[in-house]
């Protein structure tokens, strides 16, 4: 939702569409915030159908679509020893199926108007994974793959493919987190200070627009200097 | 849009759409335009061609064996427009 919010309040032209399945009372805030400039799409980001449903309506609806940002995820840590069948499928459908899926639906519309932006957001665990998090890091080492792969695929069609590798951001997913347990991880942190979701948008943000045109299938970390 | 006039539309497609260096004029109708030998365009290339025909003709390329067929030179990819039209 950070990124969406930037995107809005940064530029009075940006129309974003928000795919949402469930938990969408922040998602309808904003909406309601933006007016036309915001508009939410059911999007269960695992199934081909519904994405090429949802871009088939914003492009006939827009006109075009410049931007994809890929941001959907989630975590079932466990030892890989203990891990379910379903810990591992679920999470790679998550966090990199959607991405494939994603980026495969807005491929054409984007090669047609040879312009297009795609950010994937991975995370640092693809290149520093913690324990427990083999489904994860997995998934987000796939999608920063694929990222600097359909890069070089799409090159020629003025379309730039870039993955962001974010580390502790202060969102609600460390909201859980007591306070020691922060303050230990912020110590192994060269900045001492988790990240803040704005951060990750401004990032995301530059690789969406003109000064971005020459970076393409890079994988940039976000994480103070952790490394 | 047919013959001459449509084979003249293709070359310009093919120049804008894969941003070639070089004239319309200089690609004949019956050169190979994958492969060695020829133009030498690669799958990237049949990729942004394929959307840039559906484009600028409506002609809908189905799958990669059908593609192989119709975009092996500028005088195929002609009939098959012709053909649909």
């Amino acid at each position: 939702m950070g990124i969406a919010r930037y995107f809005l309040s940064r530029d009075p032209e940006a129309c974003v569409w928000l795919g949402v399945r469930a938990n969408r009372g922040n998602a309808e805030n904003l909406a309601m915030e933006y007016g036309i400039r915001c508009q939410l799409i059911d999007l269960e980001v695992t199934s081909p159908t519904a994405w090429t449903l949802a871009v088939e309506k914003i492009v006939e609806t827009s006109g075009s679509l410049d931007v994809l940002v890929n941001n959907a995820g989630m975590h079932r840590d466990c030892l890989l020893a203990a891990m379910p069948d379903d810990a591992w499928h679920s999470v790679i459908a998550a966090n990199l199926d959607s991405v494939f899926h994603g980026c495969r639906a807005v491929v054409t519309p984007m090669m047609r108007q040879r312009f297009g932006r795609i950010i994937n957001i991975a995370s640092l665990s693809a290149v520093l994974p913690p324990l427990g998090q083999t489904n994860y890091a997995a998934a987000k080492a796939g999608v920063v793959a694929l990222s600097q792969t359909l890069a070089k695929e799409v090159a020629r069609s003025g379309i730039t493919v870039n993955s962001l590798l974010p580390g502790y951001i202060d969102t609600e997913a460390l909201g859980d987190m007591d306070v020691e347990a922060r303050k230990s991880i912020q110590r192994g942190i060269p900045m001492r200070r988790f990240g803040t979701p704005e951060e990750v948008a401004s990032a995301v943000y530059f690789l969406a627009g003109v000064d971005a045109a020459y970076v393409t299938g890079a994988a940039i970390k976000i994480d103070g200097g952790i490394f | 849009m047919q013959g001459a006039e449509l084979r003249q539309k293709i070359k310009e497609v093919m120049v804008e759409e894969l941003m070639l260096e070089q004239d319309p004029s200089e690609i004949s109708d019956t050169v190979s335009i994958f492969g060695g030998g020829g133009l030498g365009l690669d799958s990237v290339d049949a990729l942004q061609l394929v959307v840039g025909l559906e484009k600028h003709f409506g002609l809908k390329v189905g799958n990669s064996e059908a593609a192989k067929g119709i975009l092996e030179t500028v005088e195929t990819i002609a009939r098959e427009i012709e053909k649909s039209a």
